[in-house]
């Protein structure tokens, strides 16, 4: 479908010992245009909740606004944060709701859950869920980015390799994909701390 | 009134994945062994390779039918230039010859998607990647098929020089040995394998130097 190849983007969350790292791209394109090369991608919804949001970048901005007034109801109403497992049941019926019209958007949800055990999840543009226990992946480069995480992933790794890890899989994959790039943004998250980084990369 | 379509096509795609990666005295070619059509799989013990000349071997995929007999054409074309010349093709020739041979058919073309591997006059590696129309270029490693979207981006992380344009200017990369060559490949067909339904079953790696050419096989899952 051609429409989820209109701005271009690269979503990527990766589980590791007791953390979890999410990392984008920072592209946006209309077709062969680049509009802007700082473009947020993944979004927080909580200290330890991350979404990460592919596919149409209008789709994904209005979800985002949605998504942050539930939560922010549900904090008021239960006051306590969501759990990345709750979230992501949230998100998928969002999604199904609009199951004959739906958001071009493929979400990538990470988060700690309850002990700070590390949660990821993705799921297509009507809501189809598809938990993990290693990594997740979306976006025009999600096909390299199966191929290179599937070579560089290993279980168990503490936050610094991760972040090396997730940072490799991202630039090489989006190297070889016309419509995203221009450098990464990466969220590694643990107990304790958030690191953000940006990562530079070829600026094509 | 719009126009009429055909309602079959002369092509079908078999799936697989093809790899080669040139060293500074060896070349490693290799593809895996599933033949397969729709979701279904045919055999699980084909080889997508074929040994053009002494020293160069071509593996394809695509449509296997179209890549039969390609390999046909070659073969015929290197028994006659054999007999006019005494000698075997070197890799760079048969390159341009599988090139114009795949042009030949622009418009009804083999669909063929093929890495050529070999060792050049000098006995260095070198591996030569086409389109399904004979758009080549000579590169240090190629992919091609169904698992080349998974597989490309990982040996650019491995293999890739630095940017000629960096500064300071840093030093090109370092030729891996053949044994480290060999377990990269083992390695990305294992991750294709993962994540591409038409490749598996096993991957046929072959060895291309001095001493000759030298076979193995690798096992992968079977899903």
């Amino acid at each position: 479908m051609t429409i989820f190849k209109h701005n271009g983007s690269a979503v990527v969350a990766m589980v590791g010992k007791n953390c979890f790292a999410i990392a984008s791209d920072r592209r946006l394109g209309v077709q062969l245009q680049t509009i802007a090369t700082d473009f947020q991608r993944i979004s927080k919804i909580h200290d330890k909740l991350y979404i990460g949001l592919s596919g149409l970048a209008t789709d994904s901005q209005t979800l985002y606004q949605r998504l942050v007034f539930r939560h922010k109801l549900y904090q008021l109403r239960e006051e306590l944060d969501m759990k990345p497992e709750t979230f992501a049941s949230l998100v998928s019926a969002m999604q199904y709701e609009k199951r004959f019209g739906p958001y071009f958007c493929q979400p990538v949800i990470a988060g700690l859950g309850d002990d700070d055990k590390p949660f990821i999840c993705t799921m297509d543009a009507i809501g189809a869920k598809e938990l993990a226990k290693d990594f997740v992946v979306a976006g025009t480069a999600s096909e390299s980015l199966y191929g290179a995480c599937e070579s560089m992933f290993k279980p168990d790794m503490e936050a610094e390799e991760l972040f090396e890890t997730i940072s490799q899989a991202l630039l090489s994959s989006v190297d070889r994909d016309c419509l995203s790039g221009w450098g990464g943004h990466v969220y590694v998250v643990t107990p304790t701390e958030v690191k953000e980084r940006i990562l530079k990369g070829r600026m094509d | 009134m719009t126009k009429q379509h055909a309602n079959w096509s002369p092509y079908d795609n078999n799936g697989g994945s093809c790899v080669a990666i040139a060293g500074s005295d060896y070349c490693v070619i290799a593809a895996d062994t599933r033949m397969s059509t729709g979701y279904n799989i045919l055999t699980r013990d084909y080889s997508k390779i074929s040994h053009l000349a002494e020293k160069c071997v071509m593996a394809s995929s695509g449509f296997q039918a179209d890549v039969k007999a390609l390999q046909k054409v070659l073969s015929a074309r290197h028994l006659t230039y054999q007999h006019q010349h005494n000698k075997q093709m070197s890799c760079p020739a048969m390159a341009q010859l599988l090139s114009n041979t795949l042009y030949y058919k622009r418009f009804f073309p083999y669909y063929s998607f093929n890495v050529l591997g070999g060792l050049d006059s000098e006995g260095k590696g070198c591996v030569f990647t086409y389109d399904a129309v004979g758009s080549y270029e000579r590169v240090g490693y190629s992919s091609q098929g169904s698992g080349s979207t998974l597989i490309m981006p990982f040996l650019d992380n491995q293999l890739k020089s630095p940017s000629p344009l960096l500064l300071p200017a840093q030093d090109a990369v370092t030729p891996l040995s053949e044994t480290e060559a060999v377990d990269l490949v083992k390695t990305v067909f294992a991750s294709a394998t993962e994540r591409d339904i038409y490749t598996g079953d096993k991957v046929e790696i072959v060895i291309l130097n001095a001493s000759g050419i030298h076979r193995d096989f690798m096992d992968l899952r079977k899903d």
